[in-house]
């Protein structure tokens, strides 16, 4: 019944990858097991180490808002997510939401009160959890759909009328994963490998171990890396002639006794006109094609340190770059994101996917 | 439906209980014909009981018999206050309880008495207590006696003895199918309040997969809300989650341990006391302490991620077709036995983690050729570690204690599996860039060691480039260390190659799960990189080191497998040490060194003289090059007459210094400087000798050793002092004796 409701669900089972893989054999695959045909205790892993993308597209405003609806745009957008990477889950099944989140929140409701049976049926649990699928939130078709998860909590004096507030939410996603990595997991794996989640109330760890204990999966934090928190201001900047990025603010830290934060704020006009500068000479180079380059974000960056510099006779290359906001959005080093425009999330979820994927562990 | 239970039991033992009292008369009768299910179950203790039978025969007429049949026989409503019968009665049988215990028989006789209420209840918790089994308890008897609690007249105190006693000699009961049977009566008197614990832990001795039903956790959730969170209603309802993990759900707090209370006090030493005076010929332990759990108490641990997940079973079950068989999760699991009746349908746990913590589990682990349970284990322990070591954010290694605990028990694993987690291999090629070489060294090393044959073309960039830096940044005692990790690694190597050389007769490329062809070339390509590293880092160590001796020992274990590799591994292949190894042990102060040296020549002798004869035999044998025969003859030749000969200088030798320079150290008769006499390491020996050869000389001139007798009497005393390394090398490559003129004999090409 409920395989047929979720018929048009996409679990991207990859099974013509996996048929690839056993041919041409993924690079993973044990080099041992060609010495000793008794081990077989695993993976090479990827010799090759991965980096992230030194060019990547510039973000475009048109498509998400077309496919994902609003009411579900609307619970992504606006709030301060923590980031967590996830290693892929085992044997998750995108047509088995309703039970999990049966299971959830049994789960919960035990965890609540350590040492106390809970009656997994049992429909009079505080808390009430919901699975949902954000549809067509994806830019390949290797990508997993992205899960949606909201807890409510009953109040203890219920009014009739009164709507259960959600006291957590979080989703788990991934944009444009790498393919290679993507295709070379068997098939009871689902990767998702962006874990977003808006704290309230010691639910996060309660989720998690759900999470571990069904689908053998490990969460860790996620920073978001110096590099990252560049890429992320050339592409914010990039959009302004479209939707106004009204300010580019910095915060950085500087490494001095005693430490000194400096919040740089660049007027959007003067960080769109340093941003053309720096990108005119690119644009010729690679034609049409809209694309970013590593070298055009650094060139971007030097320009804003320089001309700080000029003013103030600090260099803040010595410095950290903790945090970025624009009306589109901020982000922070340690790991929270929040997305104030629905148009450009897509793009910096690429960005952040590919930060989770680098922390795989094989 | 209790009442019926009863009435049925009841029939069924008294027949035999009658039958059992007649034989203790007539030990030839047979087998009553009454042979029930019950019987046939048992036949297992039948002989213990035969024997049994046979003591109490030669016993004859023992009063204690009496007393047993007058309380199988006394009529209900006998009188109890003075009746001098039943206390002289009871307390013969106490004595026997205490002294040797009751057989089979007396104790089904007592406790039918004891629970029917014959004679009230006040006798009740006295004969209770000298229920004291010598070998086994009828089943049949507890079973009646659990019935008896149906009737309800029996005060609660006694009920809780009554089943605390059954607790008590759980063990001992001689077949357990009946009390399984009546699992749902006594799963009844859970609602009785001051039972509850008692019956929750006989429950848990119980239960298997198929009584655990939802309406039995109903009850039990019913209760819990009840009586609030109780142990044993958690425990019990535990061991329903290991079955059915999806119909109960909970977590237990860190901090409690979750056992039953041992309730074996008022036996307790009373049947330790008899078991001892009878040679505890039951073995039966009557610990209490419910199995499943381990006694550890897992200390709350400050960080998650090297937390080793609880072995669980799987709550998402794929629904399972009616072809496949019913899996039996890991977790159920309680020996090898088991381990291998159920070798083809085990259900793996929920997180593959928890493997790590059980050798049971690891020995499944051996078989299993899942692709999917090796990656999660993979991704878990890649997890763990990077967490731990790699990202380690805030306050990193100050909790070293875990970390050391975690890679012992990960080594360990390895260990006991022989071979490296590929996830462990991917993390140390990450870790070694940023490691000092000091923090947890011996398990870095250690995990470092099992790392498989990586590709020579990668070999250099991943394992030597990180390696060399730490090495020469490193004290004395790292270089020992990972000298010593590298052999270790390439023993692996070769042991992995040796094993498969004999399965697949050499070819390596054939084998058809091959990912990137590793052929035997390629093989043999890897090994000799690993060879080359280690002699480029002892050359340049030993001289960093000044020749450190413990430094030479551990480079000459290397060499003393190296040089072997044909004729112990299989593997075409002879490295000889370069000559910054070569010389630094010939010249080397101690004598053991040196006879290591000596062997290891010995040893390479023998090594590629067979793989000559090998390469005449075979067409297709291997080649070994030119290069490695001189090398060898260079070396050999050059230690006979330095040894031997006394001619340290000859003209193209691989130690060569100008005659003036020689002349102005002023050493006289610098070419016999390190001759067997008067090298540094064996010089006390040669003084010794000399002293001993001729005790009345004054001055000692250790050149009268070198004459013809002396000589053959100075070898014969040192190779008598243990160096058989150097009386191999003397053996076999010195072979006419004349005085002191022999010549190296070298190999030709």
């Amino acid at each position: 019944m409920e395989q047929h409701h979720n018929s048009e669900t996409r679990t991207p089972l990859n099974s013509v990858a996996v048929q690839r893989r056993s041919k041409t054999k993924s690079y993973r695959l044990s080099y041992r097991s060609g010495i000793g045909a008794a081990s077989r205790l695993g993976f090479t892993p990827g010799l090759t180490a991965r980096r992230l993308n030194t060019s990547r597209k510039a973000p475009k405003s048109n498509n998400i808002t077309e496919k994902v609806t609003k009411e579900q745009l609307a619970l992504l957008v606006k709030t301060e997510w923590k980031l967590s990477y996830v290693t892929p889950l085992y044997q998750f099944r995108h047509t088995q939401l309703k039970s999990y989140s049966r299971q959830l929140s049994a789960f919960i409701a035990a965890e609540k009160q350590q040492g106390l049976a809970v009656d997994v049926e049992g429909t009079q649990n505080r808390f009430r959890v919901s699975f949902s699928l954000v549809q067509e939130m994806t830019e390949s078709v290797d990508d997993a759909v992205t899960v949606f998860i909201q807890i409510h909590s009953k109040p203890l004096i219920v009014r009739q009328d009164e709507p259960q507030r959600p006291v957590w939410s979080g989703w788990l996603t991934c944009i444009n994963g790498n393919l290679e990595y993507l295709r070379s997991l068997p098939k009871d794996f689902i990767c998702l490998p962006l874990f977003c989640s808006s704290e309230a109330g010691g639910l996060t760890s309660v989720v998690k171990s759900w999470f571990q204990q069904s689908f053998d999966c490990c969460f860790g934090p996620l920073e978001i890396s110096h590099t990252s928190l560049q890429w992320l201001m050339a592409l914010w900047t990039n959009c302004h002639p479209e939707s106004s990025i009204r300010q580019l603010k910095m915060i950085w830290t500087l490494p001095v006794e005693p430490q000194l934060q400096v919040t740089y704020t660049v007027n959007a006009e003067d960080a769109w006109q340093l941003w053309s500068s720096v990108r005119k000479e690119n644009t010729a180079a690679a034609g049409e094609e809209n694309s970013i380059d590593i070298e055009e974000v650094t060139s971007f960056m030097q320009g804003l340190k320089g001309h700080f510099f000029r003013h103030f006779r600090l260099d803040l290359s010595a410095g950290r770059l903790d945090e970025v906001s624009t009306a589109l959005g901020s982000a922070k080093h340690s790991g929270r994101i929040k997305f104030s425009n629905s148009k450009y999330m897509i793009t910096t979820l690429m960005l952040l996917t590919e930060c989770a994927l680098l922390k795989m562990p094989i | 439906m209790c009442l019926c239970l009863t009435e049925c039991f009841e029939y069924f033992s008294n027949v035999e209980m009658a039958a059992q009292l007649n034989l203790s008369g007539h030990p030839d009768s047979g087998l009553p014909s009454l042979t029930d299910q019950s019987m046939s179950s048992r036949t297992s203790n039948r002989s213990l009981r035969v024997a049994e039978k046979e003591r109490r025969k030669n016993e004859a007429e023992d009063p204690s018999v009496l007393a047993l049949q007058y309380f199988y026989n006394v009529e209900a409503g006998t009188p109890v206050s003075g009746n001098d019968e039943v206390e002289r009665n009871l307390v013969l049988v106490e004595q026997v309880a205490y002294r040797n215990g009751l057989s089979p028989e007396a104790i089904s006789i007592m406790l039918e008495f004891a629970m029917s209420l014959r004679m009230g209840h006040s006798l009740c918790p006295r004969v209770l207590k000298c229920l004291i089994p010598v070998t086994v308890v009828p089943q049949e008897a507890v079973v009646r006696g659990v019935s008896w609690l149906g009737v309800g007249k029996i005060p609660v105190s006694t009920q809780v003895l009554f089943i605390k006693w059954v607790l008590t000699v759980f063990d001992m009961i001689d077949a357990k199918d009946q009390l399984r049977a009546i699992y749902g009566f006594i799963f009844s008197f859970v609602s009785e309040e001051n039972l509850c614990p008692f019956i929750c832990h006989l429950l848990y001795l119980l239960t298997s997969k198929q009584i655990v039903r939802v309406f039995r956790v109903r009850k039990l959730l019913e209760l819990q809300s009840k009586l609030g969170r109780q142990p044993f209603l958690l425990n019990l309802l535990s061991l329903y989650k290991v079955f059915c993990p999806e119909l109960v759900t909970f977590s237990i707090p860190s901090q409690s341990k979750s056992v039953f209370k041992n309730h074996n006090m008022p036996w307790k030493s009373a049947l330790f006391a008899v078991q001892k005076r009878n040679g505890s010929q039951v073995a039966s332990s009557i610990s209490l302490a419910s199995a499943s759990k381990d006694g550890t108490n897992r200390r709350k641990r400050k960080r998650h991620h090297l937390e080793i997940p609880v072995l669980r079973s799987v709550v998402n079950k794929e629904p399972q077709t009616e072809t496949r068989r019913r899996l039996v999760p890991l977790v159920q699991i309680q020996s090898v036995a088991e381990l291998l009746e159920n070798m083809d349908h085990i259900e793996l746990p929920a997180q593959m983690g928890s493997l790590l913590g059980s050798s049971l589990a690891l020995q499944y682990l051996d078989c299993v050729q899942d692709e999917s349970a090796l990656l999660r284990l993979n991704f878990w322990l890649g997890y763990a570690l990077h967490e731990e070591l790699l990202f380690c954010g805030d306050g990193a290694s100050q909790n070293s204690e875990e970390s050391l605990q975690f890679l012992n028990k990960l080594l360990s694993t390895q260990h006991f599996l022989q071979e490296g987690f590929s996830s462990s291999e991917a993390f140390l090629y990450k870790f070694l860039n940023v490691w000092d070489g000091s923090l947890l060294r011996p398990q870095i090393l250690g995990l470092l060691s099992n790392i498989p044959v990586i590709p020579s073309s990668q070999i250099e960039r991943l394992l030597f480039k990180p390696l060399m830096q730490l090495f020469f940044t490193s004290s004395v005692f790292f270089k020992c260390g990972l000298i010593e990790c590298l052999n270790n690694m390439l023993l692996k190597w070769l042991i992995w190659h040796s094993v498969y050389a004999l399965e697949d007769d050499l070819d390596i490329s054939r084998n058809s799960h091959t990912s990137i062809n590793m052929t035997l070339s390629g093989f043999k390509d890897s090994v000799m990189g690993l060879v080359d590293f280690v002699g480029r880092l002892a050359s340049s160590g030993l001289q960093l080191e000044g020749c450190h001796s413990l430094l030479l020992s551990f480079i000459l274990d290397f060499y003393t497998m190296v040089c072997d590799t044909f004729l112990k591994y299989g593997l075409p292949l002879v490295v000889m040490p370069p000559p910054g190894v070569f010389y630094p042990a010939l010249f080397a102060t101690d004598p053991v060194s040196v006879d290591r040296l000596a062997f290891i020549m010995y040893r390479y002798k023998v090594n590629l003289t067979s793989a000559k004869i090998q390469e005449k035999l075979t067409d297709q044998a291997f080649h070994i090059s030119r290069q490695t025969f001189h090398e060898f003859n260079n070396y050999t030749v050059y230690m006979v007459n330095c040894l031997w000969n006394s001619k340290m200088f000859q003209p193209g030798m691989g130690v060569q210094l100008g005659e003036e320079l020689l002349l102005k150290s002023n050493v006289p008769q610098y070419w016999t400087s390190f001759d067997l006499v008067h090298h540094p390491a064996f010089m006390s020996y040669a003084i010794d000798f000399h002293q001993k050869c001729w005790p009345g000389k004054k001055d000692i001139d250790l050149d009268s050793i070198k004459h013809s007798k002396p000589w053959s009497w100075y070898l014969e005393y040192l190779f008598s002092q243990g160096y058989d390394g150097l009386a191999l090398f003397v053996q076999s490559n010195i072979r006419a004796r004349q005085g002191n003129g022999q010549q190296g004999d070298s190999l030709s090409t």
